[in-house]
């Protein structure tokens, strides 16, 4: 092996690393305690909802950890803006066509009309999914929850003619695009950093935020060559 | 000797009937004329004597017995509930001897007003709220019928019923659309800062939702009723809460979130299948291959 090329490679600073932790610990709150809420009439929710400190207690560690979420998005906001101006962000994980034509090569590889998985760049299709799913939940979800949090106030900024809906589709989208995000998490992204083979129980690097250079060759064998390929030396 | 027996089993009229003379019979008789003595003597009203309420206990084998003569008010009110209670009327209007002030508000509310004035057979008495007036509890007792965390089910009884709806005109899913609202859950849930029907419709003294005199009967009345938890609410917001049927807006939001969630329920499903799949050919078929 090349001298130049490292053993592993950091894929994520500790900014990230942080950053995801309160992301996810922020995720199992809300969830813990908006689950007993929507099925408030699915028992054992009652019982549920006494671990968490009745009705009362989970409603305000709900609220808290909602506005710690999004207080942890829009510093993430910053801490890319921060990268851009140090001329450091790659639009690595921004959709591509090219993510298309992935998806669909994976897809033959599945059914075993390829030999092997795509050509993936630094994130592959199914980690710009994961990781631009939480824009969409900030979006739908951190924006519903605030109004339904603050709704005297939200009631002032939605004009007269959306009153007779539009708490109805507040509650629905808080409620349908949680559940959704909550078995997103469930199945997509415990199965591909938990469960797959590979990495079970999990994949260390949310805390060490290295990748073997093996791995990268791997699984990001584009990001690979763009690092260390014949052609294109960084 | 026979006069002795029956001056001692049959007090003379004037004398209050005491209550075990009462439970001799009804302690252990079977149906609803079968009163728990210990679950009585438990209740709010525990300590009364049966003919406090039973004043003039009806047919011939109560003869003889009974309390003091009723007042003209029960009287007038057994009169009016003549038509709703058959068993004791007189019994049923005890209620206001003592609680004069909660009868001055139920007789002007709309389920007072029903009862009474319009003879209707629809609209509660007290004990169709509070249930059976022997077991009674207070209202801060969690047994009570009219508790905050059981007073939903007690207006249910009648308010989810679909004739009523339609011969009263409120919305056929008062019920469905409160239970499924936050301050529903909250309740069920157990969190006493949410409300009840009660919170905001009132109670002794309700009005129909359409009667500008109700909480909830006009915009200013609307206003200062959600200010008590919401404060500052405008009329914007007192918007929020109709208990009507989802705006088709909302409606087909609705379908259109459920589709895109199913949708990509689906997606991932296959996908992460698919990807077991490969998975274990490649480990079973083509070692030393990709993986």
């Amino acid at each position: 092996m090349d001298k130049n090329i490292p053993q592993e490679i950091e894929r994520f600073d500790l900014s990230v690393r942080i950053q995801h932790i309160i992301m996810f610990t922020t995720f199992l709150l809300l969830s813990f305690t908006g689950w007993g809420l929507k099925y408030a009439y699915v028992q054992p929710s009652s019982a549920w909802i006494t671990i968490w400190g009745g009705a009362k207690v989970a409603g305000i560690i709900h609220r808290v950890a909602g506005i710690i979420m999004l207080m942890d998005f829009v510093y993430h906001q910053f801490y890319l803006l921060n990268l851009a101006r140090k001329k450091d962000l790659r639009l690595t994980i921004v959709p591509m066509p090219k993510d298309v034509i992935d998806a669909f090569h994976n897809f033959m590889y599945f059914f075993g009309f390829r030999k092997e998985r795509p050509y993936f760049g630094k994130f592959n299709y199914m980690q710009k999914f994961d990781y631009w799913a939480v824009y969409w939940g900030m979006f739908i979800i951190g924006s519903s929850g605030l109004f339904l949090a603050f709704p005297v106030t939200a009631s002032m900024l939605f004009p007269a003619f959306t009153t007779q809906w539009i708490w109805d589709i507040l509650f629905i989208m808080h409620s349908d695009e949680a559940l959704l995000a909550i078995v997103f998490i469930l199945i997509f992204h415990f199965y591909n950093e938990h469960l797959r083979s590979e990495v079970f129980p999990m994949n260390w690097m949310w805390l060490t935020g290295k990748m073997t250079i093996e791995q990268l060759k791997h699984h990001h064998p584009a990001e690979y060559d763009y690092l260390y390929g014949k052609d294109k030396k960084k | 000797m026979l006069l002795l027996f029956t001056f001692l089993l049959v007090p003379g009229a004037g004398a209050a009937t005491d209550s075990a003379t009462c439970f001799g019979c009804h302690g252990s008789m079977e149906g609803d004329v079968k009163v728990e003595q210990e679950k009585y003597s438990k209740s709010v009203h525990g300590s009364f004597d049966c003919v406090t309420c039973h004043m003039a206990p009806k047919g011939d084998q109560h003869q003889g017995l009974g309390g003091a003569a009723p007042d003209k008010s029960v009287k007038e009110l057994a009169a009016s509930l003549a038509h709703k209670s058959t068993k004791d009327p007189i019994a049923q209007s005890a209620c206001i001897t003592c609680h004069p002030d909660l009868y001055e508000a139920y007789k002007k509310s709309v389920h007072g007003q029903n009862v009474i004035t319009k003879k209707s057979t629809d609209g509660p008495v007290c004990t169709n709220c509070h249930g059976s007036p022997h077991y009674i509890q207070a209202r801060p007792s969690a047994e009570s019928k009219v508790h905050l965390f059981n007073v939903v089910e007690s207006c249910g009884k009648c308010h989810e019923e679909k004739h009523m709806s339609e011969k009263y005109g409120f919305s056929p899913l008062v019920m469905e659309r409160y239970l499924e609202s936050f301050h529903g859950r909250k309740l069920k849930l157990g969190h006493a800062g949410a409300p009840s029907c009660a919170s905001c419709h009132g109670s002794h003294d309700i009005k129909s939702a359409k009667d500008p005199s109700s909480p909830v009967g006009n915009l200013e009345n609307k206003k200062k009723t959600c200010s008590e938890c919401h404060s500052g609410a405008t009329e914007k917001f007192v918007a929020a809460i109709t208990h009507k049927p989802l705006h088709p807006i909302a409606h087909w939001s609705e379908i259109g979130l459920i589709l895109l969630t199913v949708g990509t329920f689906i997606f991932i499903i296959i996908h992460v299948l698919l990807d077991i799949y490969a998975d274990i050919r490649d480990r079973l078929f083509r070692k030393g291959g990709n993986h």
